[in-house]
């Protein structure tokens, strides 16, 4: 047997948006094992959440990520809210899922761009950045900012979607759902696509279960589970299903990601269509007291927030669970046995957010 | 060969999907979030914009009658726009310019004398 060469993989490698190593032995050009080493970006934003104002707090959480930022604001706000026992008017949650779904279609556009992006498809990688740009174009249209949007607030939302704006969301969907559609057709469809990413880094939906993989990592294995189903916002009167794959592999966490976006097209839509009229947030008196914890399903997977409150307006603890955390021992279980350059590949299917997992 | 030259002949036809950014910048949406400025002509200088503001980019100092703003802190949020009973507050849809310095804007009553230098704020 010949000796384990040790190659750092990252903190600055080409495929990885954000910095984590991945300490990889190598012999030949197998992986012999994957170690994580986590800490490059902590901003400790936990605790800065204890020492603002938890009012102000829903500006500091959204920026624990840059692309799913409006859903950790949602997650903070549904756990204040479930603290203080306040109820939310039906016209923000039907807004709440407007938004946090155009920031899904452009996360997972996102991703399957820099997919393409990790194999060398450049060409398709600018295409699905140029329809994301549309995505992201209605973001500011309607809330005036492209990713950190700042719409959510405890007890609801900020910004409305008046009837002009709904009609440029309604138009425009579907043009991009068309082209979206071509692109998909072509990355999912393409030989050396396919070749790339079939059967590499297949987890299967038990280990799935066992190392706690969430999101379109776990979907992806077969297992449909997907926190909307618990009905948060106003999921629960939106028909939804959750896309599921079988086989477990990049392929199939790609196709996931793929099918969402149109699905979440669809919500956006239907919650377009079925918009209440209404208050757009409930004025509140008093502080959090207590412990309350919110689920929601961000774009890479389950993301918990628990806030304890202690009846200041300073927070006593605040805790956030990131799905890249999540599908970290799930990657970290099927790199032992991948050839070296499908690494690149296989890490990035899980869709990792460095930024998010350190905080 | 039919299909691509038809792509071909679509791409050649229809405009670049890009901009020529610095020359041409996209125009700004009706609601984009953009400059934050106050018009004190209202102001009562409670403070309210201060005590909401996420980043501490206000500072009003009732007093001096002044408001001192840090353009470079403040991430526009809008929290100051909300708080304000008294629509002092203004946002706008155009982006601040790239600057070389960051000075902290001062307002005033427009009847109240010149805005004095900005205070030294310490390290």
């Amino acid at each position: 047997m010949s000796e384990a060469t040790n190659v750092p993989f990252g903190p600055q490698h080409p495929v990885l948006p954000e910095p984590i190593q991945l300490r990889i032995s190598l012999e030949d050009e197998n992986v012999l094992q994957a170690l994580p080493a986590l800490g490059y970006v902590h901003r400790g934003i936990e605790k800065a959440g204890e020492l603002n104002d938890f009012q102000q707090n829903v500006f500091l959480v959204e920026r624990v990520c840059g692309i799913c930022s409006s859903i950790h604001a949602l997650a903070y706000c549904l756990a204040v809210e479930s603290a203080m026992g306040l109820e939310v008017p039906k016209r923000a949650d039907y807004l709440r899922v407007v938004w946090m779904e155009l920031h899904r279609i452009h996360s997972h556009l996102l991703y399957l761009g820099l997919l393409a992006e990790a194999f060398g498809f450049e060409s398709v990688f600018m295409e699905f950045w140029r329809i994301r740009e549309r995505v992201m174009d209605l973001l500011e249209m309607t809330a005036g900012n492209r990713v950190i949007i700042s719409v959510c607030t405890i007890g609801g939302v900020r910004r409305d979607i008046d009837a002009e704006q709904a009609k440029t969301i309604r138009e425009e969907l579907p043009k991009v759902r068309e082209e979206a559609k071509r692109l998909v057709d072509t990355l999912l469809g393409d030989y050396t696509v396919k070749r790339r990413t079939v059967g590499k880094g297949v987890i299967p939906a038990q280990a799935a279960l066992e190392l706690g993989a969430v999101g379109p990592t776990l979907r992806g294995s077969g297992v449909a589970q997907d926190m909307r189903m618990a009905g948060y916002a106003a999921y629960s009167e939106l028909q939804f299903r959750p896309v599921t794959f079988a086989d477990g592999d990049t392929y199939a966490r790609t196709a996931v990601r793929a099918h969402e976006v149109f699905q979440s097209m669809d919500l956006v839509l239907a919650a377009l269509e079925n918009l209440p009229e209404g208050e757009l947030a409930v004025k509140f008196k008093g502080r959090p007291e207590g412990a309350a914890l919110a689920r929601v399903e961000a774009p890479r997977g389950e993301l918990i927030y628990m806030v304890v409150g202690n009846g200041t307006k300073n927070l006593e603890r605040m805790r956030v669970r990131v799905p890249t955390y999540a599908n970290i021992p799930a990657l970290l279980s099927v790199l032992p046995g991948c050839e070296f350059a499908d690494v690149p590949v296989v890490t990035l299917s899980i869709d990792p957010c460095i930024s998010c997992t350190e905080r | 060969m039919a299909r691509m030259l038809r792509s071909v002949l679509r791409n050649a036809l229809s405009k670049p999907a890009t901009r020529p950014f610095p020359e041409a910048p996209r125009a700004e949406f009706e609601k984009a979030r953009g400059l934050i400025a106050f018009d004190c002509t209202d102001c009562r200088f409670c403070g309210a914009c201060a005590l909401k503001c996420p980043t501490g980019a206000i500072r009003v100092v009732r007093g001096e009658r002044r408001i001192y703003f840090e353009p470079f802190k403040c991430i526009v949020c809008g929290a100051c726009l909300e708080a304000c009973r008294f629509g002092s507050v203004r946002m706008g849809p155009e982006r601040r310019k790239p600057v070389y310095e960051k000075p902290v804007e001062v307002y005033a009553k427009p009847e109240d004398e010149e805005p004095p230098t900005p205070p030294d704020r310490g390290a």
